[in-house]
């Protein structure tokens, strides 16, 4: 059995070449920003920074549930979400990047940032923002933002190093790292549980800093789960079509499959339940969210419907298609774009509105019709090109981390169960 | 049945892998088996037995589509036609108001539906009265049947034969009317 994967230097140049396209992306979008503050630059960094870190924050959440349910299923394929949840360090960097940008004023993504907004006497004075200073500061951003990160960081590098611990026992009969993974996992659960909301409030859901949703954070966090499934689904074909991986069986991916299919209806089961207490509340802080995306954003809104819900749900339903690679190919890529847009259409209108506001203090609330506006209204070729830049880093790191262990851990506790599973 | 009665051989077993090995064996000597009752759905019992793929699951999405149109439409003619009611100043023709009462009635017409359709396709429901095997096939044993219509006694006795070489617990034969 070839249990070790090689990152072949074909593929390395693949990635660079990738990430060079980011760059190069980046930079065009940087002196190409015909808004202020650089605000197309920075949102696409934002977004890219926030979709890749949650994908690999909700890989650990993924493998602390299935490691605390007893889930003997995924053993054969643990390596692939430890890998994926160990890019949480290039993550913390990206995000230290946008820490940084907002205590040296780089950027402007954050109008609760402003400190402006916080002076009595400045005509940019916004009372509303003072009540929620006291978590919407810098200080916090920092703190929760990459303290919570580094924490899920070392929990994930703990459970890796626990793994590969367990490898190098030769006896394979010592359960204490397992027991050890169990307590890791178990801690990790309900303190990522909390904090994760936290994050998502701090990086996302406040660049509508008059804006909120308790919804909010789930929605994001199973928007992130869905990602990450459908990049597993695409690794194990990739992996299954060179060679490796032959105890990953179409029992596998059925049950992956069906988590995919699952979660997207959870998605929108979140998506609905947010949209319809706002629109059935009517309150007007509230509803100006949807009522701007509405006006603005039309395409990219009900086209999130489309492809995170109905193309999923009618796709995925047969039992046939989520055991054919075509199918949860296509699924699989489709999702990953879904839920690159619907990141996208958070965080976006968002930043902009914020911007603009920003470059003419006092002016009031730009609402109603705003126009195109290139890299806002719809993701452009420079956008694309980020995201594949982007997309280049999360699958070297990954490929990265994946060649650097077994393939199947080898004294699992659970591999009998997994290499036989039948769903 | 056209035939009227029917003739069963059977063989119990105390476990599923008892009954696995048994069924590789029948196949491989190219028996015609019955069918397999089992106190519990087994994992890998139809892949073995080259069972096709149930269809009870496109009378599922046939009701459940019933039910979305049912739901969606009859709320649609109640509240712009029948009976337009304002409910907190929204429009008559509420979309998002309509959808959780849409996902109900799709469930709800899925689930009789496959229901109804189930015990319809295998001839249960009330009043019903189908004849067991034995009563023990609903509890711990796991039974193997073959029909044995217009055999003759030598191979009955070869199936005996057959049987008997699996470990079964028990073998025997009744007449189902």
């Amino acid at each position: 059995m070839n249990n070790q994967f090689v990152f072949e230097g074909r593929m390395k140049t693949l990635y660079m070449v990738m990430m060079a396209v980011g760059v190069v992306c980046l930079v065009m979008t940087y002196f190409m920003d015909t808004q202020p503050f650089h605000v197309r630059f920075w949102s696409n960094f934002l977004h890219n920074s926030v979709f890749f870190t949650g994908i690999a924050f909700m890989a650990m959440f993924a493998l602390s549930a299935f490691i605390t349910a007893w889930a003997g299923w995924f053993s054969v394929i643990k390596r692939i979400f430890e890998a994926y949840s160990l890019f949480m360090l290039v993550g913390l960097v990206l995000m230290t990047i946008i820490t940084l940008g907002m205590w040296l004023h780089w950027h402007h993504l954050y109008h609760w940032a402003d400190a402006s907004t916080l002076d009595p006497t400045s005509p940019n004075y916004d009372e509303i923002l003072v009540g929620k200073s006291a978590f919407l500061n810098p200080v916090w951003y920092t703190v929760g933002g990459l303290g919570f990160l580094a924490v899920w960081y070392l929990f994930a590098r703990r459970v890796r190093s626990l793994s590969l611990a367990e490898d190098n026992d030769d006896t394979g009969l010592d359960y204490t790292y397992h027991k050890k993974m169990r307590v890791a996992t178990a801690g990790f659960l309900p303190f990522a549980g909390f904090t994760a909301c936290a994050v998502v409030w701090l990086w996302v859901m406040s660049v509508d800093s008059h804006w909120y949703s308790t919804l909010f954070a789930w929605h994001n966090m199973v928007s992130w789960f869905v990602s990450f499934l459908a990049f597993t689904i695409l690794t194990i074909i990739y992996l299954k079509g060179k060679g490796y991986l032959e105890n990953v069986t179409a029992e596998h991916l059925h049950d992956l499959g069906k988590y995919m299919f699952a979660f997207s209806i959870f998605w929108t089961y979140m998506w609905f339940s947010q949209y319809m207490l706002i629109w059935y509340a009517n309150v007007g802080e509230e509803t100006i969210y949807f009522r701007h995306r509405l006006d603005n954003y039309a395409v990219l809104f009900y086209g999130n419907l489309i492809i995170n819900f109905v193309l999923p749900f009618l796709i995925l339903m047969r039992n046939s298609t989520k055991r054919k690679y075509g199918t949860l190919i296509f699924m699989s890529i489709v999702l990953i774009f879904g839920h690159w847009i619907d990141f996208f259409l958070m965080l976006k209108p968002g930043t902009l509105q914020t911007a603009q506001h920003a470059a003419h203090p006092g002016g009031g609330h730009h609402e109603g019709a705003l126009g195109f506006v290139s890299g806002f209204t719809m993701p452009g070729f420079l956008e694309l090109g980020t995201g594949i830049g982007f997309l280049g880093l999360f699958l070297y790191v990954f490929f990265h981390h994946l060649s650097s262990a077994a393939l199947q851990p080898k004294h699992d506790p659970y591999m009998m169960e997994s290499v036989t599973h039948h769903t | 049945m056209a035939s009227g009665k029917k003739e069963v051989l059977y063989a119990l077993y105390n476990d599923e892998t008892e009954l696995f090995s048994a069924i590789r064996a029948a196949k491989k000597a190219h028996l015609d088996i019955m069918d397999v009752f089992t106190p519990f759905p087994v994992h890998g019992l139809d892949d073995l037995l080259d069972l096709e793929e149930s269809r009870l699951h496109i009378v599922g999405f046939i009701f459940g589509a019933l039910g979305t149109l049912t739901a969606f439409l009859g709320m649609s003619w109640i509240f712009t036609r029948d009976w337009p009611i304002i409910f907190g100043g929204k429009p008559y023709w509420s979309v998002p108001a309509f959808i959780p009462i849409t996902f109900e009635l799709t469930v709800l017409f899925c689930a009789i539906g496959m229901v109804v359709s189930f015990y319809t396709v295998c001839g249960l429901g009330p009043g019903v009265s189908n004849e067991v095997l034995d009563d023990r096939i609903t509890d711990d044993k796991f039974c193997l049947a073959f029909e044995t219509n217009g055999k003759s006694s030598a191979e009955i006795d070869d199936l005996k034969g057959f049987l008997s070489g699996t470990a079964p617990a028990e073998v025997h034969s009744k007449t189902l009317s």
